[in-house]
């Protein structure tokens, strides 16, 4: 039960999807707190929405890895564990990213061939066939894992973009195979000689072109970006109703079109519609969500991981795997 | 199996580097592992052997020799007992 709005907004949207979806939704927490926010709302359907206690919380100062030895009965874990024993069929977190990755790895395990999971998600409106990936589960990687994260990326292009043969780029400072970081150079030999539709090296410069369908980099690079992606909008349309200022009709018409061109998140990623990403790799499907999450913003990421439960991507993402784990190239 | 074959098994499947590059002269950082793997080699460990490693006894290990004495060590005091 994290998330910088936590537990209002994430109950609030709890029950916003309740009311909207076939869907059973567990909320994992303090029962007191939990139940107390659920009594605001007048619930038709009082089955959609069961309480699970969660006997330990992690506070602010606690590093993620504790998780594992020394809080295992935190939220994100009760909740990897209902995953794990079949009892749900998906997590949903707003709180850290490192807490959930780690739960996920540590008590749903991971799919054969990968090291740790990645976050994956759509760039949406400039470059609508465009998926990036990692998106910040991995600050520091290791050159296979960079395959992995192409792998991943190709079975979410496939899944959720129909795109039948992904063209894969790996993100550097230039596209010769000789630019980028040692891990980035290596995982550009590994990539060639993968089978894998990979077109080499793109730049900064070409993540929205739609030259690649998958762009694969590591999750410090891919978390920055994706952040500076999500902020254009709002900084675009400040500047340019400045720069009209003297101009009054012309700034209330550019006021207009950049309301309708982009209504709700401005020049958003497809992840702020769906709420946030999955992070592939893990055995279970797991929904990271922003951490400053509203109750829309929750709503919308329980029903795209009902969505990824429908769709049956972790068995897609283990029969992918399965190709590359039979050659032993992971 | 000895002990130490078994820890090495254990550490070389979750940092997935050789377990022939593993000595007990080899520092965590040297095979790449970082703080989650550790963690998870400790429990592993802990759950293969039926012991418990406190933290402060884990933050001592400055080698995989020092993991690989103490997993040693206990197992030996378990069968004592």
């Amino acid at each position: 039960m994290g998330g910088d709005y936590a537990p209002e907004e994430i109950v609030k949207g709890a029950v916003l999807a309740a009311r909207k979806s076939d869907v059973e939704i567990f909320l994992v927490g303090t029962p007191d707190i939990l139940k107390k926010e659920l009594a605001k709302y007048n619930l038709t359907n009082g089955s959609a929405i069961r309480v699970v206690e969660a006997s330990d919380v992690i506070s602010e100062n606690e590093s993620p890895v504790d998780v594992i030895r020394r809080k295992p009965h935190c939220s994100v874990a009760v909740a990897a564990k209902m995953v794990k024993s079949g009892e749900a069929d998906a997590l949903l977190s707003a709180g850290s990213t490192a807490a959930a990755a780690i739960s996920a790895i540590q008590f749903m395990g991971m799919v054969d061939g990968v090291y740790r999971p990645a976050l994956v998600g759509g760039l949406g409106s400039f470059a609508p066939n465009t998926v990036m990936v990692d998106l910040g589960a991995n600050v520091d990687c290791k050159p296979h894992q960079f395959l992995a994260f192409a792998i991943a990326g190709s079975v979410y292009a496939k899944r959720f973009l129909n795109i039948s043969d992904p063209k894969i780029a790996l993100l550097s400072t230039g596209s010769e195979e000789s630019k980028g970081s040692n891990a980035v150079r290596e995982a550009y030999s590994l990539l060639k000689n993968s089978g894998l539709n990979f077109i080499g090296n793109i730049e900064g410069n070409d993540v929205l072109s739609g030259k690649a369908n998958v762009i694969v980099c590591d999750g410090f690079v891919g978390n920055v970006l994706l952040k500076f992606y999500e902020s254009i909008g709002s900084y675009a349309k400040v500047w340019t109703e400045r720069k009209l200022r003297k101009y009054p009709p012309i700034r209330a018409l550019a006021k207009l079109l950049f309301n309708r061109l982009f209504p709700t998140t401005k020049i958003s990623s497809e992840t702020e519609k769906q709420g946030g990403g999955i992070l592939w790799g893990v055995d279970g499907v797991v929904k990271i969500a922003h951490g400053a999450s509203r109750a829309p913003n929750i709503a919308n990421a329980i029903e795209s991981a009902k969505e990824a439960v429908k769709a049956h991507v972790i068995d897609s993402l283990k029969s992918e795997l399965a190709k590359f784990n039979e050659g032993g190239k992971l | 199996m000895t002990v130490e074959d078994q820890v090495r098994d254990i550490v070389a499947k979750i940092t997935r580097v050789d377990k022939s590059i593993i000595t007990r002269q080899s520092t965590f950082k040297e095979i790449k592992a970082d703080s989650l793997d550790v963690v998870q080699a400790l429990v592993a460990v802990e759950e293969t052997f039926g012991i418990e490693i406190p933290d402060e006894e884990a933050q001592k290990f400055q080698n995989f020799g020092d993991f690989v004495s103490y997993v040693e060590s206990r197992v030996a005091q378990e069968e004592k007992v």
